[in-house]
C-alpha cells in the first residue's frame, strides 16, 4: 500500500524527443487516479516510468518513501493491466495467474485460493484449463486483470484495459474494476482516454497535455471548475460551447455581448477585459428551452444544423451569430433541424476564458 | 457451392500430390530395396522387388572392422544432438539479445553477425583448424559441435520469427511479474519460440548429421568417424571387397535416425503454438 510521488520527472526517449518535460504529481495510498489526454500525450510513458519499463531521465520517482529510479521493475511490487493483454500464450488461465504467485514461493494451496477467488469474482471459473487463445476478447481480458489481482500489489496499473471491448461489456468492467479497488485498497493508476471512464472511476482524474498535467483535480471539480480552455473542451460530452465575446460595462456588472446576446456577469475579475474579448464557455445542458429561464437578453435565437434524438434528450447542432453550438434539452422541448429555436444561457453556469493564455478568468 | 469444379479441383491436386510423393518416395524405396539385394543382384541393374540378402548386407556392415558403424552411429547422434540444442538454443539466445534490449552496440552487432553469414566455411577452414589444433581438440568430437553455437543464419531465422511472434509486452509483463532477465527467457521466450526452434533443430541436426567437410578435416581415429565419413570410406574400398549391397545398407542405416527426428519434431511444427496472448 503506497502513495507514488513524481518530483520534476523528465523523460526524454533515445531519438531526442522528450515527451514528459517537468512532472510533478502526488498520487496518495489507496487513490483511484485515472490519467487522461488526447493520443500521445504521454500517459503511457508515465504509467510505464511508475512501472520501472521507460527509464527516469531527470528528477525523482517515489512509491511510499522509496525512491524507485534504479529499482527493476520485478522489484517494485506492482502489477500492471496492458492494453493488448499480454497474456502467456503457451500456458492456461490458471497458470498465466499463478506465474507471479510462482515466482514468489507462495505455497501450493494457498495460490490456488488466490486464484479461486479471483476466478469467482471474474467469473472466469470454467475457463481457468484454457489457453489464451480459446478466450474472448473479454475474457482475455479479465484474466489480465485477475493475473494482477492475485498479487497483492501495492500499486495497479492499468493502461487503457478496456480500449479493445465492445460497449456492453465496457460497461460491465467498468463497475467491476470500481469495485475492485474498493474490495482491494490499493492505489489504483488507469490509463484512458474514454473520459466516460475517467469520471465515472476516478477519485481524482489528472488531465495531460504534451506531457504536462493541466488539472489534478476530482471529476466534479475537473467539470465545473475547469482551469482552462483544454480541460473544459476534454471533460464532459458533448464538448463545452466555447463562443467569443465582448466585454462592456453594464449595470450590474459587465455584459458579454455576442450577437444579440448581451449575457450580465457580477464578476469583479472582468474589469480587467472590458473593451477585449474572451471566450465565454457554456456547457450544452446550460442551454434551456424551458420559459423559466429566460430573462433580459441572456437568450439566443438560433438556427438548428442538425438534431441528434437521444430518447430522453436531443442534442441540437445550432448556428448562432457565426458560431457553432451544441445544445441538450430535454426531448419534449426539442424541435428539429432546419427550424429556429430559442435558448436561454443559464448565467450562473458560464465559464469564463482569457484569449491569450486560454487560462480560467 | 459449385460441386462439379471443386471435385475436379480435389481430383488434380490428388495426382499432383501422388507425383511429387512418388518422387519423393521413389529413391527411398529403391534404396531399400537395394539395400536387401546382393551386390551381384545390384549390378544387373534395378529391379522393385526386394532381394533376400538383408541380413547378410546387415551382417557385413556390423562385422566389418574397418567401418566402425555402432560408434559411427553413435557418434553422429552424439554430434548432431548437440549441434541442434546449442545451435537453436543459443541463436535464440543472441537473437533475443538483439531483439528485447537497446544498447549502443546493437545496430554493429547485428551487422557483425550477418557478415559471418555470407562467409562460406570453406574460407575459415584452415584457421579453424589451426585453433583447434592449439586447443587440442584435434581429433575429438568438441570441434564438430562446440562451433555450432554461433549460427548466423539460425540467429537469422529466431530474430524474425521474434518480431512476428514474441510482443515485447510479453516480456515486459514478466518482468513485473517478478520473473528474471533469465528465467524469463526459458520460462516465457522458448515456449513461444518452440515452433522455429523445432524447425531449425531439425536443419542443423540434418545438416550436422550430413556434414563430411570438417569431420573429415578434424578426425583421423577410426572410434570417432561419424556415419559420413564411414559412408565414404566404404564407397572407396578398394575393387576386390567392394560391395553394393553393403553400400545401400550402410546408406540406409545412415538415414533412419535422420527419418525419426523429422517424425518426432515435425508434430511441433504442424501444430505450432497456441498465439493468442496478444490480440490480433
Ligand atoms: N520508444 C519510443 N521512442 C520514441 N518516442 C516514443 C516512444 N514511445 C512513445 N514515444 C512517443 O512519446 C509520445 C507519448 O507516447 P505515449 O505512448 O506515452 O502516448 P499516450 O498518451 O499513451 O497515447 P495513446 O493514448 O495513443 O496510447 C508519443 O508522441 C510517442 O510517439
Ligand atoms: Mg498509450
Amino acid at each position: 500500500m503506497a502513495g507514488i510521488t513524481f518530483k520534476n520527472v523528465v523523460k526524454t526517449y533515445d531519438n531526442g524527443v522528450t515527451v514528459v518535460p517537468d512532472l510533478n504529481l502526488e498520487i496518495k495510498d489507496k487513490e483511484f487516479v485515472v490519467l487522461v489526454g488526447p493520443s500521445g500525450c504521454g500517459k503511457s510513458t508515465t504509467l510505464r516510468m511508475i512501472a520501472g519499463l521507460e527509464s527516469i531521465t531527470d528528477g525523482e520517482l517515489y512509491i511510499g518513501d522509496k525512491l524507485m529510479n534504479a529499482v527493476a521493475p520485478k522489484n517494485r511490487n506492482i502489477a500492471m493491466v496492458f492494453q493488448n493483454y499480454a497474456l502467456y500464450p503457451h500456458l492456461s488461465v490458471y497458470k498465466n495467474m499463478t506465474f507471479a504467485l510462482e515466482l514468489a514461493k507462495v505455497p501450493k494451496n494457498e495460490m490456488k485460493k488466490k486464484v479461486q477467488w479471483a476466478a469467482e469474482i471474474l467469473g472466469l471459473e470454467p475457463y481457468l484449463d484454457r489457453k489464451p487463445k480459446a478466450l474472448s476478447g473479454g475474457q482475455r481480458q479479465r484474466v489480465a486483470l485477475g493475473r494482477a489481482m492475485v498479487r497483492d500489489p501495492e500499486v495497479f496499473l492499468l493502461d487503457e484495459p478496456l480500449s479493445n471491448l465492445d460497449a456492453k461489456l465496457r460497461t460491465e468492467m467498468r463497475s467491476q474494476i470500481s469495485k475492485l479497488h474498493k474490495r482491494l485498497g490499493t492505489t489504483f493508476v488507469y490509463v484512458t482516454h474514454d473520459q466516460t471512464e475517467a469520471m465515472t472511476m476516478g477519485d481524482r482524474i489528472c488531465v495531460m497535455k504534451d506531457g504536462i498535467v493541466q488539472q489534478f483535480d476530482t471529476p466534479q471539480n475537473l467539470y465545473d471548475h475547469p482551469c482552462n480552455i483544454f480541460v473544459a473542451g476534454f471533460i464532459g460530452s458533448p464538448q463545452m460551447n466555447f463562443i467569443d465575446a465582448q466585454v462592456k460595462k453594464a449595470d450590474g456588472g459587465y455584459a458579454l455581448c455576442f450577437g444579440d446576446t448581451k449575457v450580465i456577469s457580477d464578476r469583479s475579475e472582468l474589469a480587467a477585459y472590458e473593451g477585449k474579448t474572451v471566450v465565454l464557455g457554456i456547457r450544452p445542458e446550460d442551454l434551456h428551452a424551458e420559459q423559466s429561464f429566460f430573462k433580459e437578453g441572456n437568450s439566443i435565437k438560433a438556427y438548428i444544423d442538425l438534431d441528434e434524438m437521444m430518447g430522453s434528450e436531443s442534442y441540437l447542432y445550432l448556428e448562432y451569430a457565426g458560431q457553432k453550438m451544441i445544445a441538450r434539452v430535454p426531448a419534449r422541448y426539442a424541435k428539429r433541424a432546419e427550424e429556429n429555436i430559442e435558448l436561454a444561457i443559464d448565467v450562473e453556469k458560464i465559464h469564463l476564458f482569457d484569449k491569450e493564455t486560454e487560462k480560467a478568468i | 457451392m459449385d460441386k462439379k469444379p471443386s471435385h475436379a479441383r480435389t481430383v488434380i491436386a490428388y495426382i499432383v500430390l501422388i507425383i511429387l510423393t512418388f518422387l519423393c518416395l521413389f529413391f527411398f524405396y529403391i534404396l531399400i530395396v537395394n539395400a536387401t539385394r546382393s551386390h551381384p543382384q545390384i549390378q544387373k541393374g534395378f529391379s522393385f522387388i526386394p532381394g533376400h540378402s538383408f541380413m547378410k548386407n546387415l551382417r557385413s556392415v556390423l562385422n566389418d572392422a574397418n567401418i566402425p558403424v555402432i560408434s559411427g552411429i553413435k557418434n553422429s547422434l552424439i554430434v548432431s544432438s548437440l549441434s541442434a540444442i546449442l545451435a537453436t538454443y543459443f541463436s535464440a539466445l543472441t537473437a533475443y539479445g538483439l531483439y528485447a534490449y537497446d544498447f549502443k552496440l546493437k545496430k554493429p552487432a547485428f551487422v557483425f553477425i550477418m557478415l559471418i553469414l555470407v562467409m562460406p566455411t570453406q574460407v575459415s577452414a584452415m584457421g579453424f583448424i589451426n585453433l583447434i589444433t592449439k586447443m587440442g581438440m584435434l581429433n575429438t568430437l568438441y570441434p564438430l559441435f562446440l562451433p555450432s553455437i554461433a549460427a548466423p543464419a539460425v540467429f537469422y531465422f529466431m530474430y524474425s520469427y521474434m518480431q512476428s511472434s514474441l510482443p515485447l509486452e510479453l516480456v515486459e509483463a514478466a518482468r513485473i511479474d517478478g520473473s528474471s532477465e533469465f528465467h524469463t527467457f526459458n520460462r516465457v521466450v522458448i515456449p513461444i519460440m518452440k515452433p522455429a526452434l523445432a524447425v531449425q533443430a531439425i536443419f542443423a541436426f540434418v545438416s550436422s548429421w550430413n556434414n563430411y567437410f570438417i569431420p573429415a578435416l578434424v578426425i583421423s581415429d577410426n572410434s570417432k568417424k561419424t556415419l559420413p565419413i564411414l559412408i565414404a570410406a566404404l564407397r572407396s574400398a578398394d575393387f576386390l571387397k567392394f560391395d553394393m549391397g553393403k553400400v545401400y545398407m550402410l546408406i540406409t542405416i545412415a538415414i533412419v535416425p535422420i527419418i525419426i527426428v523429422y517424425i518426432a519434431l515435425s508434430k511441433y511444427i504442424v501444430a505450432g503454438v497456441a498465439l493468442g496472448g496478444v490480440k490480433e
